[in-house]
């Protein structure tokens, strides 16, 4: 009496249909990470408004400064004071001169005008206007060693379309 | 004579797939991690140089500057919007209605007569930020009905910050 020979027990997988998906949700969430949004701050409820167009043409240098409020998980403020987020700390905007004079006098080291940086201000919607007012104030001046201030600003909002 | 190899081997070449699928992974895990679903972020430019007034030229039409004034209730809130003398309201519309008294006095957007009005915006110490930017929004112009940006305004900037009490 003649057996067939066994065949192996082991499936083989097809693995292309697998891979071709893999490959384009990868493809997928490399098109629409967006790397230029790593500076923003999650903490900050900016103001809504579908006329806030981003610019056409990417700035090469900015300074972009995050102002918001402390807040718990529910979005409640735990800190009346508005703070200006700066990597890894926190300060109050009134007291943001040294960190400013700083950033100015680093521009100018690196042969850049702190003329030619536009000041982003990312804030929140609730922070009052004078602080706003009284941070551009700051940017504006002379920092140390006749480094001239910032004069360029650009004011961040949401910019979606039914936000009118 | 022998030929080494010859008829033992097809000359496929076996891919190891497994490390390229590990790094692919890999990477799909990190841009699913890493994915942050944002609403889409825009900006409004204001010119703020420090004290250098606006270049005037003798042979020019100087047309006055517009004037708006955000007044701020308690708690920070929207107390009134006034255009110059006028008071616009203090609801949902003074806005529109602010935008639409700037279309009134520039004429036609893109007037080149116009293009070099410049706002003036005053708001109270206190006033919520948000409200500032409705105004800056409202200055600088509408959108058509494809969503492209129908341009007032070019110059805004703000008015020196009065603080309470001063």
């Amino acid at each position: 009496m003649r057996f067939q020979p066994a065949e192996s027990t082991v499936p083989e997988v097809d693995m292309t249909p697998m891979i071709d998906i893999v490959f384009q949700l990868l493809t997928f969430f490399m098109m629409i990470t967006n790397f230029e949004n790593l500076k923003a701050d999650e903490r900050v409820k900016l103001p809504d408004d579908s006329r806030a167009k981003p610019p056409l043409v990417s700035r090469e240098r900015d300074l972009m400064l995050n102002v918001g409020f402390e807040r718990d998980t529910e979005g409640n403020k735990t800190n009346p004071a508005a703070l200006l987020f700066l990597a890894g700390e926190q300060m109050p905007v009134l007291q943001c001169a040294p960190f400013l004079n700083r950033e100015k006098r680093l521009f100018n080291d690196l042969g850049i005008d702190p003329k030619e940086i536009t000041v982003v201000i990312r804030a929140d919607s609730e922070v009052p206007t004078g602080e706003i007012q009284e941070l551009i104030k700051l940017c504006q001046q002379q920092a140390s060693g006749n480094v001239g201030g910032f004069q360029k600003f650009a004011l961040k909002a949401k910019s979606e379309r039914d936000a009118q | 004579m022998k030929v080494r190899g010859a008829g033992k081997q097809s000359g496929k070449i076996d891919l190891q797939m497994a490390p390229m699928i590990d790094v692919v992974f890999q990477l799909l895990i990190f841009f699913m991690l890493t994915m942050k679903i944002i609403a889409p972020e825009g900006d409004f430019n204001i010119n703020m140089p420090i004290g250098a007034p606006a270049e005037q030229q003798d042979d020019d039409i100087q047309l006055p500057d517009i004037k708006v004034h955000l007044v701020a209730g308690p708690g920070g809130g929207l107390d009134g919007v006034m255009l110059g003398r006028r008071n616009l309201g203090n609801d949902d519309q003074a806005f529109e209605r602010l935008n639409n008294e700037i279309l009134k006095i520039i004429g036609k957007p893109g007037n080149p007569l116009t293009k070099d009005i410049e706002v003036e915006i005053k708001a109270d110490y206190n006033l919520h930020y948000g409200f500032t930017v409705k105004a800056i929004g409202a200055c600088t112009g509408r959108n058509d009905s494809k969503g492209n940006l129908v341009r007032y305004i070019e110059k805004i900037k703000f008015a020196p910050p009065v603080t309470p009490g001063a």
